[in-house]
């Protein structure tokens, strides 16, 4: 008998806690704790302590499937790889796409982005950081030089004051929320700016409720308060800083009254929080897909960073701008370059000496010069008929983008369409081709968390019947493709990561054994000898001249707003026990627990539709419409509703507005879109 | 030479190179290669360091020349294997085990037994003295805070005398008295401190370093032998020649009681501290006064995983079946959750601190649950982890009619 202890890292969320699977005869048969772990020492949320549930289900795909007159057919691996190669070299580059999976370990993104520039020739690969951090990447990356989580999530242990705004990380980050809880049991004052009464507001000191998508205005009154109180961090913003003028006479408009017009944030309540916050000795930003998900995602990601440049809180302990990474390895899929505008190490595509670079070290042909499709764009580029070739792997939009109905379109619209995965999601449903591929537990490699932590995953168990790991599918399809067999000629993941680490500067000096210990590295660590940066900007922003940038900003207010016919706003959200929908309403424990989904609606507009809780009601957009129960709450503003985003049959996303972009990152917007809500027919 | 019960030696391995090399004397090694080459047990269940030695994990041996990669005490092995048995192993239905085992594992064990849900003629306890183990993070800032070394450079800790001592690879020792690394919040774990099961008196054997002076000082383990199984065991283990045996110094033993009641006491006073006489103990005070912590509570279900007694297929808190009493998903969920749980596993909870050590919401369940459990011995008369009575809330205690 044996029982062996496979020390990993969770496959759901950013936070990348350390766990155990716990192995015996061949099968992972439950997690236990690995309190050694220093990012959540031993302890898990829901979704960590049940993930080993969906490994050895039945539904796991296990062979390729061809689609036969509508219908699936099992097939070899040779028939399935030698017709979707014959199909990518069937079209020109530029109708094709590929979705790269932020939950697969880098090794296999890096291959992937490798495959879609070197062997068929195009710079059409995003993922879905588009749709949660991307504003995130560009906004920090404009305003200090680099896109990602400042400090690290200890730091906010240190922390005297932590403002959360449009994160609610009791449910979302619960290991991460375990540091805010610890902060505030070591005296943090901590506030949380929400529409909604979340688990994570319930625990502060101060709750500040305010209308959805009104951020800019709210910051921006802070920011106007700090100033007029002299409470700005003079030396810091002399020292490290440029552009302040420009924001100091921007920001002078936004008088507190002028914002609680908007935001519904009474004044006295700003001017409180603002003096609170600048006052701190040492006060930290935490924020997530609350203020992201809108389009002007990137101007709310750049208003933290302007209240952070404007007090001095950055570069200390205690203090920085942290936003919290959703998919457990979207960081690392940002870092490997699964942009359609940055190669690994947000090298720019744009830029020719880099692209010039790359095609000599990838040995191939010149690579384009010009940014590829975003998602949002190549769903549109699908629906109208342009982009004609679709390659995902381990996403699903079907769930996870905006405006189901046109993305289903899109999906019908295509040429030919393969999905690569390890369950028949509801994207897969529409492929021509699915391939099996490995889950986490089944391979090794590395995930990077949100806190620029690269880590270890470790293999448990083999994959089911046929299943391949990611990079060894791509490989097998650069061959039948003619590409340079040296190109893709790895002999394991840590084979691949040799080579990330020549491409990547951040991750250079991330050598084998410094990543087995289990603190591994922070990046960027650019030589052997580096520690590792846990903390970022300590003496200089990452621009070149090293000075960070204020970026005055005028409140624009979501796209679409409540109006006659469609008088409620939507605001979309993630619940504590599921993430996303593929693996953990596949998790028993997780779908009994939750086992569909509901709309919040406000106690006083419920009375006011003539709706009691859990009645099945009908939420209406311009997009579409849905039946869903009802879940009447006083824990959500009035004339805002919500809906979890993971369950198909009461789909957030049916509702959602796709053409409501951020026109700086390509961010839709999630966060708010206008509704209608009815009772149903014949119902009293 | 035949063996009793309640017989005390000075044990070390009569191979010379598993006496030098092993921790005093290498006799808790020999006893589980013994047992494993003798065929009187099919796999022993061990701890060994993983990552490094604040890393425990749990190590199923078969191969008797395995064992030796579990010697050596690990202060940061914070683990409780009773759960390993019930869970991972079937609760040795089906097997031969020994288990070493500190006090908490030991109590556990006990408690299962009675359950039946651990068979107990399967399974020999040998039980190690502990002092109290400590969490490995906070133990590495410890090292950096306090003594101000590397944490990676650490080879050896140990605690004697009331001073955690540490040893680095250079050679160099510091030690620091315990209670001043608690009184800052280091130290041992909070449950540990108010534990007055040192030595595993329930275990077959209780083996530890206290108490062995003279020429044998720090080179002989002691054993108590406690149950007709522990008797046998050392007896056979003698026999074919594998341990040698010495009687005590009886100064030794007055020693070993000395440090034992000087620890119990210490206990008593952390247990008086943690719990400040607020709650008396009342299972209704309890919830009043922990109300707070408990609203931090995620439904992460890792105090149920992690506790050796919650071993339910089908559990009362999920959300599965039976009436709505727990309300599906919501967060946190009602304070019926862990008066629920508490009403279930209570009365055989060891304060083994697994509950607490992986609750994300940082409640301090073992604190709660102990106290409740002290109130249990109080009323019912029951103390959990021995041999004698049966759990009162689970079963009646009828007494047996006197026989004819």
């Amino acid at each position: 008998m044996e029982i062996k202890y496979v020390p990993t890292i969770c496959p759901y969320c950013g936070v990348g806690c350390g766990m155990n699977l716990v192995v015996k005869d061949d099968k992972v048969v439950g997690v236990e704790p690995w309190k050694r772990h220093p990012v959540n020492e031993g302890k898990l949320c829901p979704k960590g302590n049940f993930c080993y549930e969906i490994i050895h289900r039945d539904d796991r795909l296990t062979t390729p499937l061809i689609k036969e007159n509508g219908e699936f057919r099992e097939a070899s691996w040779d028939e399935a790889l030698d017709l979707v190669a014959s199909k990518l070299k069937a079209y020109d580059p530029n109708e094709i796409g590929f979705f790269a999976c932020a939950r697969s370990p880098n090794e296999n993104i890096y291959v992937n982005q490798k495959f879609a520039r070197v062997v068929v020739g195009t710079q059409n690969i995003d993922h879905c950081a588009r749709l949660c951090h991307g504003p995130t990447v560009a906004g920090l990356a404009a305003s200090f030089g680099s896109g990602a989580m400042t400090n690290s999530y200890e730091s906010f242990e240190h922390a005297d004051l932590i403002f959360s705004i449009g994160a609610n990380s009791l449910e979302a980050h619960p290991l991460v929320g375990r540091r805010l809880m610890r902060a505030k049991a070591n005296g943090a004052y901590f506030i949380v700016a929400d529409p909604r009464y979340t688990p994570t507001a319930k625990q502060s000191d101060q709750y500040v409720p305010f209308k959805t998508g009104t951020d800019v205005a709210l910051m921006n009154a802070m920011m106007n308060v700090i100033i007029s109180e002299g409470l700005e961090d003079k030396e810091f913003i002399e020292k490290r800083t440029k552009n302040y003028e420009e924001l100091k006479e921007l920001v002078s408009k936004y008088t507190p009254e002028m914002a609680a017009e908007i935001t519904q944030v009474p004044a006295d309540v700003i001017r409180d929080i603002a003096i609170k916050y600048a006052k701190a000795d040492k006060a930290a930003i935490v924020y997530s897909l609350g203020i992201t998900e809108h389009s002007h995602g990137v101007d709310n990601v750049q208003q933290t960073a302007n209240l952070a440049m404007l007090t001095g809180n950055i570069g200390r302990l205690g203090t920085g701008v942290n936003p919290l990474r959703g998919q457990n390895n979207v960081q690392g899929a940002c870092d490997m370059g699964a942009l359609p505008s940055d190669y690994p190490g947000y090298q720019k595509v744009i830029d020719e000496d880099i692209s010039e670079r790359f095609t000599v070290t990838w040995e191939c042909k010149d690579l384009v010069c010009t940014p590829g499709l975003k998602i949002p764009e190549m769903i549109d580029s699908a629906a109208k008929g342009d982009l004609k070739v679709l390659y995902i792997t381990g996403e699903d939009p079907v769930i996870s983008d905006p405006d189901t109905n046109h993305v289903e379109e899109a999906l019908n619209n295509l040429d030919f369409f393969v999905v690569q995965d390890i369950f028949m999601t509801d994207t897969a449903k529409f492929a021509d081709v699915v391939l099996p591929a490995a889950c986490w537990a089944e391979q090794e490699g590395t995930f990077t968390n949100g806190e620029r932590r690269v880590q270890l995953i470790r293999k448990a168990v083999d994959p089911p019947g046929e299943a391949k790991v990611d990079w060894e599918i791509y490989g097998e399809l650069a061959k039948r493709m003619g590409a340079n067999p040296e190109a893709f000629n790895y002999s394991s993941a840590q084979d691949i990561f040799e080579e990330v680490r020549t491409v990547t500067p951040q991750y250079a000096g991330m050598n084998r054994e410094r990543l087995e210990r289990p603190e591994a590295l922070h990046w960027p660590c650019p030589t052997e000898e580096h520690p590792g940066t846990a903390m970022m900007h300590v003496e200089k922003f990452a621009h070149p001249d090293g000075l960070g940038i204020f970026s005055p900003l005028e409140e624009q207010g979501p796209k679409e707003v409540p109006d006659e016919e469609y008088p409620l706003l939507l605001t979309t959200t993630r619940i504590l026990f599921h993430y996303h929908a593929a693996m953990t309403r596949r998790a028993d424990t997780l779908d009994r627990e939750v086992p569909t989904g509901y709309v919040e609606i406000n106690t006083e507009d419920a009375e006011e539709l003539g709706i009691i809780n859990n009645e099945k009601v009908k939420v209406k957009s311009r997009r579409g419409e849905i039946e869903i129960p009802a879940r009447v709450t006083p824990d959500i503003l009035k004339g805002i509703v919500n809906i979890p985003m993971h369950f198909r049959e009461c789909s957030a996303n049916v509702l959602t507005n796709a053409s409501a972009i951020d026109p700086r990152s390509g961010m839709p917007e999630y966060k708010a879109c206008a509704v209608s809500i009815a009772k149903m027919e014949g119902s009293k | 030479m035949s063996i009793e019960v309640n017989d005390k030696f000075y044990a070390k391995s009569s191979d010379e190179a598993i006496a030098e090399a092993g921790e005093y004397g290498g006799a808790v090694t020999t006893l589980l290669k013994y047992l494993l080459k003798a065929g009187i047990v099919d796999a022993v269940l061990a701890v060994e360091s993983g990552a490094d030695l604040y890393d425990a994990v749990p190590i199923l041996i078969e191969d008797p020349e395995d064992v030796i990669k579990a010697s050596g005490s690990l202060h940061f092995g914070t683990l409780n294997l009773a759960k390993v048995v019930e869970r991972y192993l079937d609760g040795a239905q089906d097997m031969k085990l020994a288990v070493t085992v500190k006090g908490c594992d030991a109590m556990t064990m006990v408690e299962l037994m009675k359950r039946e849900r651990v068979n107990a003629d399967n399974v020999i306890m040998i039980g190690l003295n502990c002092g109290g183990t400590m969490p490995p993070v906070k133990g590495r800032q410890m090292m950096e805070d306090f003594y101000e070394v590397d944490p990676d450079s650490v080879v050896k800790e140990e605690i004697a005398k009331g001073k955690l001592i540490v040893e680095t690879e250079d050679g160099t020792e510091k030690e620091i008295p315990i209670d001043d690394l608690e009184e800052e919040g280091f130290g041992r774990r909070t449950n540990c401190r108010r534990c007055e099961v040192n030595i595993p008196k329930m275990a077959d054997l209780a083996c530890g370093n206290w108490g062995v002076i003279g020429p044998l000082a720090g080179k002989a383990t002691f054993i108590e032998v406690n149950s007709p199984k522990g008797a046998e065991v050392l007896e056979k283990a003698q026999e074919a020649g594998v341990i040698d045996l010495e009687a005590p110094i009886p100064k030794g033993i007055e020693i070993r009681e000395k440090i034992d009641g000087a620890m119990v006491r210490l206990a008593d006073k952390w247990q008086d501290k943690d719990w400040e006489d607020k709650t008396g103990r009342e299972i209704f005070s309890v919830l009043s006064e922990y109300m707070d912590d408990f609203s931090r509570c995620l439904k992460c279900y890792g105090c149920r995983e992690a506790c050796p007694i919650c071993y339910c297929d089908d559990c009362c808190l999920e959300a599965n079946n039976g009436p709505d009493w727990l309300s599906k998903g919501e967060v946190p969920p009602s304070p019926m959750f862990h008066l629920e749980r508490m009403l279930h596993m209570v009365e055989s909870c060891t304060n083994c601190g697994q509950c607490e050590e992986v609750c994300p919401g940082e409640i301090p369940l073992a604190k709660i649950w102990h106290e409740v459990n002290a109130k249990i011995k109080d009323q019912f008369g029951y103390t959990k982890g021995v041999e004698e009575g049966k759990p009162p809330i689970a079963y009646f205690p009828f007494p047996q009619p006197a026989s004819k």
